[in-house]
């Protein structure tokens, strides 16, 4: 009925229009969350997602700010568990509901999807606008919920909520904010993010209508399902510019999360028919102990949902159509696909390596889009205490930034983040040092950690943290063992590598734990490097006289593998390279 | 003192396509215009020829103040000096590691720039002063002297010193750059707590190494532009513009070069704000959009915002600059921005634009790609007469071809008049810049609905109504010389120069003593440089403290005048958080995060009623045309007006065009408006 106003009806132009001002409505929250977070996995992170889904839970809409994990459509997952719980008929206008739920999300505790419903001029449900924050403690055995490295149980990583009503019909439900108040160690920093939170929802819901008011509920319907056609044919487009066949890949995780040599297998396999790709991965390992495990909805299908996007569609909007040619396979009991009791509270941890080798896998069908692998291990480091310059508690999480892989045009960029960020932050040296208890000693480019080839990797990194105070720490640091692989004759980058240096006594090494530290004892983090593309040999000397020129690659390592012998001065030596590289 | 026998005061703006002048004579109390195209080989033979366009005696001219686009362009071309950089031992490589993002995610082949200076020319030095303050190691004059005779064998013209740190305790940093000056005759060399005291090695060291790659070229072109001068007769006091605003002396400059990095857009800033005082408008959203982008700022109580840091050549792979730099959005939308349709047939404009050449398909020197311009010449909403008052013949016929067939056809709208899809282009590149207005308003906490919109540039007017209305914006203010704004705005400009300091304190007695004496230094310290800037005139002080909720990241810059109480600075943030974002915590702990102050010296400038010109070489009498308004049927005759000859008090329904040198106002159907009295167009966007 609303489309009987004459120019309402869609036409192309219209349709863009359209387009833009939905991307708009997240990206938008997205920048008002950030500013008034007080979490700085939120603010400095960018561990929270914003999105419109329609009255079905799928995607129309999703800010571009937050890290990729939450493309997995977290967000419509929610709004179809509270659709289930609750009915369709029993969600009304100036609901707002919330849900941390493993068995549905799959993640860990602390992320915390909210959203309401919008409805149109006529009554009618919509769709849902939705914000995923990650609440920064919502209880559990440790303080942050999800840092417990030696967790076995999600009940030790807080509390949940699974499509509770923070409101109802516009009525506040103090019962319950009280409950969150008194689950949680941080009350005042977690209703001060669940205010943004919620502003954020009302804002999004309130800009929402105003578009469907203006275009009309047809009209928008009509727009939406164009949208997700037509980016349904650009990653369509992408899958069929890649050989059909089957591709396989393996690597491994170093354990299971707690301790032990025993691997974890990470073995996928991508099956590309025309159009479509199915990326199977009932090739990983089972349920793990430690807290490394995710849902379904949590693990496997943002794994395979930002590999797809990579090799087929990295430029497009988000939403619904990009994932259409997509099929995920995955058998209940992976570590990818965990039942909700078991531990989650690094959910995330594996995800980087998962993807990596989903497309490690499709490169070997497409080798000129393949590339070496990359550090992909978060390698969160926590040092937390009580200042004695002040009294007060500090907590200063990090996370390492390492080499990415080399490809048949490119060196390896980096040090970046994994694959599973993206516009996340390093913090700044100074604003560690003046906040906490802590001197870093150094942070810099890790010469020879990158894998060699035609094109080398990225260079991993090395960071030294001196404690000046008693101090707590943990850590969790994977692929020390499984190193960044090099392709097409290249060499495996360095692993990670993480070792804790008395003040008096013996360095050893410390991965995956929980620890006391003392005034002067340094924790030593080394990030890898990206795996080589093509074989070293083939590497224009030059490059390798700028490399070792710059300390990125050691003499030692030109002549012993890249074959290239230099001067005093550090230029190519012609004639020995030549005879170096025939004798090879 | 020479005001009689030099009543000159002269700015000239150099921009992308146009260095553009603005002469005021306070005489005759005339100002006179002109543009000429910008000259690439050199920036000086394009000032030069402009002055000599408007017939300046540059004998005659006060003060000189020039906006440039050198800073900028030697960045994103990295055409500036070799330069080698210092830094804390351990540290060498802050400035490659960045801070590890990735702005595009799914993109496996993402690369940030390459470091400002490569690895080859960093060094370290053995010191160390701890993050809470405390001096753990001085260096060694002797490894500083080794390292001055390393650098000296590497034929670089300048060092950057950026040590860890140097925020809170600058002395190491000062010893290491003043013994490296010393023993580098010659060479450039500049020091990141010179040119801030804000935190953040990366971007500290970011801030160095910029200002050390762009200082020796911008000695060469100061000293050229002065020689220039000089031979033209002026014989008084050259001014570059800065981007916070506030102009500075060549000598500052020299030190400083960096404070030019968005030396030519903050001109329209400065000029906005002024007119809104002037009309009692305070709140004004100031777009600029021109042939290749828009631009808009946000001014409040007459006064821009600043932002810091800033990026060079973006967010997404560029570098950041710590500074005091005019917070501006800019976006790829102009006259010249071209519309394309994408595989999957959806409509694009810009970012990539026809610029001069060859232009619009309109202006028939080979441009085969329709723009935004083609799009408002098929629509009747500029004239075929509209450029250089005339000197380029507009053909719209071919610009309704290209439309026609490159656009309608390609997106499926061949079967309807070409005119929906012209207009369609219109609204598509309105939605780049209400994205824009958005992000400079409702991201920074503001509501677009409480401001007027002041458009200028030359192809602001044109847009003006549309954005409004878009945005639910009720008023839009047309200045006079929309086209030559910046120019305008830097004959407003002042001297100013903005002190701050990163001191993370809890806000509370105990801590205010040290906060009042950081003050006391600051105030002394921009005071004295600016009134040393401006001979005879006082220094005037604005302060500033920034503060936020502890555990917070973003912290809120709130103007003070006085540092009473911990509890009266307590009640006005909280004020101001409420404001910002509807809620507050009285509970939760506040922290200082740093001090700010802004020193101004007023320089002589004209009164603004002074700045329209009498005469306009634009049209003739009053005429009419007809223009597309597709929300209003169509085909509307619609008359058109000069400008030159509409008087204050004038007022009119829409449809109407005003047209002048250099610009064109559509006032829209149900639209009104008035002519002011600085002759300034104002329009009422109808419901």
């Amino acid at each position: 009925m609303d489309d009987a106003r004459p120019g309402a009806a869609l036409d192309p132009i219209t349709l863009e229009i359209v387009g833009h001002g939905l991307v708009a409505i997240p990206n938008e929250i997205d920048a008002n969350i950030t500013r008034t977070a007080f979490s700085p996995l939120v603010y400095e992170y960018k561990d929270f997602a914003s999105g419109l889904v329609d009255a079905e839970g799928r995607l129309v809409a999703q800010g571009s700010g937050s890290i990729p994990i939450f493309v997995a459509n977290a967000l419509g997952v929610a709004v179809r568990d509270g659709i289930a719980v609750h009915g369709i008929d029993n969600i009304h206008d100036g609901d707002v509901l919330i849900s941390n739920h493993a068995g549905t999300l799959g993640q860990h505790l602390n992320n915390v999807v909210m959203y309401t419903p919008v409805f149109d001029g006529a009554g009618a449900l919509f769709g849902f606008m939705c914000v995923l924050v990650h609440w920064v403690d919502v209880g559990g055995s440790t303080a942050g919920s999800c840092s417990a490295t030696d967790a076995t149980e999600i009940f030790q990583e807080g509390i949940q909520f699974r499509s509770v009503k923070l409101w109802s019909k516009g009525v506040r439900n103090d019962d319950f904010y009280r409950t969150i108040e008194i689950n949680t160690r941080f009350p005042s920093m977690v209703l001060g993010d669940l205010e943004s939170q919620l502003a954020g929802t009302l804002t999004g819901k309130r800009k929402f209508r105003a578009m469907i008011d203006r275009y009309g509920a047809a009209t928008m319907r009509e727009a939406i399902e164009a949208i997700w056609d037509r980016s349904e044919q650009v990653a369509r487009r992408g899958v069929r510019d890649l050989p059909d066949g089957v591709w396989r890949a393996e690597s491994f995780l170093d354990n299971d999360g707690i301790d032990g040599d025993t691997p974890v297998p990470v073995a996928v396999e991508v099956r590309i028919s025309g159009e479509t790709m199915t990326i199977d991965l009932s090739g990983v390992g089972g349920v793990l102990r430690g807290p490394m495990n995710s849902g379904v909805y949590g693990g496997a299908w943002p794994a395979a949902r930002i590999a797809f996007k990579i090799l087929t569609a990295p430029d497009e909007p988000a939403n619904e159509g990009c994932f259409r040619p997509l099929e995920i396979v995955i058998p209940d009991g992976t570590f990818l696909s965990a039942p909700a009791t078991a531990p989650m509270g690094m959910y995330s941890a594996t995800l980087a390596t998962v993807i990596d080798t989903i497309v490690r896998a499709v490169g070997k069908a497409d080798p000129s889009r393949a590339a070496g692998g990359h550090h992909a291990t978060f390698a969160v480091h926590w040092f937390f205490g009580t200042d004695p310059a002040n009294g007060a508690l500090y907590q200063q999480i990090d996370t390492g930034h390492g080499g990415w892989g080399a490809t048949a045009g490119a060196d390896g960029g980096g040090p970046y983040k994994t694959m599973a960020h993206g516009d996340t932050l390093d913090v700044p040296v100074e604003l560690q040092e003046a906040l906490c208890p802590l001197l870093v000693e150094t942070i810099a480019l890790r010469p020879d950690s990158a894998g060699d080839g035609t094109h080398r990797g990225g260079l991993g990194t090395e960071k030294v943290v001196r404690v000046l105070s008693e101090s707590g720490f943990s850590i969790q640091i994977d692929r020390t063992r499984c190193r960044p692989w090099g392709i097409g004759g290249g060499t495996d980058g360095e692993g990670a590598d993480g070792r804790i240096e008395p003040a008096d006594g013996e360095p050893y090494r410390l991965l995956k734990g929980v620890t006391e530290l003392g005034p002067g004892d340094r924790f030593r983090l080394r990030t890898g490097g990206g795996g080589g593309f093509g074989p070293p040999e083939s590497r224009d000397p030059d490059r390798v006289a700028d490399d070792v020129a710059a300390g990125y690659v050691t003499r030692e390592k030109a002549r012993g593998v890249y074959r290239v012998a230099l001067d005093e001065a550090g230029t190519v030596d012609a004639a020995e390279t030549e005879r170096l590289r025939q004798g090879g | 003192m020479t005001a009689r026998a030099m009543p000159l005061i002269v700015a000239v703006d150099t921009g992308g396509t146009f260095t553009d002048i603005a002469a005021f004579d306070m005489e005759r109390g005339e100002v006179v215009y002109a543009k000429a195209l910008t000259t690439y080989g050199d920036l000086v033979d394009g000032v030069m020829a402009c002055v000599a366009e408007a017939g300046v005696d540059l004998a005659r001219a006060l003060l000189v103040k020039h906006g440039t686009t050198l800073v900028i362009n030697t960045l994103l071309q990295r055409s500036g000096a070799r330069a080698a950089l210092v830094t804390t031992k351990g540290f060498r490589d802050t400035l490659e590691l960045a801070r590890g993002n990735r702005t595009n995610p799914f993109d496996i082949a993402f690369r940030r720039a390459p470091p400002l200076i490569p690895r080859t020319l960093r060094f370290e030095v053995d010191e160390r002063v701890h993050g809470r303050g405390e001096v753990l190691a001085e260096p060694d004059p002797e490894e500083i002297d080794r390292l001055a005779e390393a650098i000296a064998g590497l034929d670089v013209e300048a060092v950057a010193v950026s040590l860890l740190n140097a925020y809170r305790d600058d002395r190491n940093e000062r010893a290491v750059a003043e013994r490296l000056r010393r023993r580098l005759p010659g060479i450039y060399v500049t020091a990141g707590t010179e040119l801030t005291r804000e935190w953040y090695e990366y971007e500290r060291c970011c801030t160095a190494a910029a200002n050390a790659i762009v200082g020796p070229r911008m000695a060469d072109y100061a000293a050229r532009l002065e020689r220039r001068l000089a031979d033209g007769g002026f014989e008084s006091t050259l001014y570059m513009m800065g981007s916070n605003g506030g102009v500075l002396s060549v000598e500052r400059t020299l030190r400083e070069p960096i404070a030019l990095i968005e030396s030519g857009p903050v001109g329209g800033c400065i000029g906005a704000g002024a007119y809104g005082k002037a009309l009692g408008i305070p709140d004004l959203i100031a777009f600029d959009m021109g042939g290749t982008t828009a631009k808009c700022a946000v001014i409040r109580d007459g006064a821009f915002g600043l932002r810091s840091p800033y990026f060079v050549g973006g967010y997404d792979t560029g570098f950041p600059i710590r500074g005091s730099v005019v917070d501006i959005v800019e976006v790829g939308a102009g006259g010249g921005s071209i519309a394309w349709v994408d595989e999957e047939k959806r409509l694009h404009i810009g970012p990539r634009s026809a610029g001069s050449d060859p232009g619009p398909v309109a202006f028939g020197r080979g441009g085969k790609e329709p723009t935004i311009t083609d799009a408002n010449l098929v629509l009747g909403r500029i004239g075929a007469g509209v450029f250089l008052g005339g000197g380029l013949e507009l053909d719209a016929d071919a610009a309704s071809s290209a439309i026609a067939e490159r656009v309608a056809e390609a997106v499926g709208m061949g079967g309807r008049p070409v005119e929906e899809t012209a207009e369609g282009m219109l609204a598509l590149g309105a939605v780049t810049m209400t994205g824009a207005i958005r992000q400079i308003t409702v991201e920074r906490g503001y509501d677009p609905r409480d401001f007027a919109l002041f458009a200028f540039g030359g192809s602001g007017p044109l847009y003006g109504s549309l954005l409004a209305r878009e945005l639910d914006i009720r008023t839009v203010i047309v200045p006079p010389e929309p086209g030559n704004f910046s120019a305008i705005g830097m004959l407003l400009a002042d001297a100013r120069l903005d002190v701050a300091r990163t001191m993370i304190r809890d806000l509370g007695e105990e801590t205010l003593p040290e906060i009042r004496d950081a003050f006391a230094e600051a105030d002394r310290h921009g005071a004295g440089i600016v009134a040393a800037e401006v001979p005879g005139a006082a220094a005037t002080l604005a302060r500033s403290i920034e503060l936020r909720y502890r555990g917070q990241k973003h912290s809120f810059v709130i103007p003070v005048t006085e540092i009473g109480d911990a509890a009266a600075l307590r009640e006005a943030f909280e004020a101001y958080y409420r404001d910002r974002f509807g809620h507050s915590d009285s509970a939760a702990p506040v922290e200082i995060v740093g001090i700010r102050v802004s020193a101004y010296a007023q320089t002589d400038k004209p009164a603004l009623a002074r700045l329209p010109r009498a005469e306009d070489s634009v049209g003739g009498a009053a005429a009419s045309r007809p223009v597309w308004f597709g929300a209003a049927g169509g085909w509307i005759e619609t008359p058109v007006r000069r400008r030159a000859a509409l008087p204050a008090g004038f007022e009119a329904e829409g449809p109407l065009i005003v047209e002048e040198y250099g610009a064109t106002t559509v006032i829209g159907p149900g639209d009104r408006c008035i002519v002011g009295g600085l002759g300034e167009i104002r329009i009422a966007i109808g419901d």
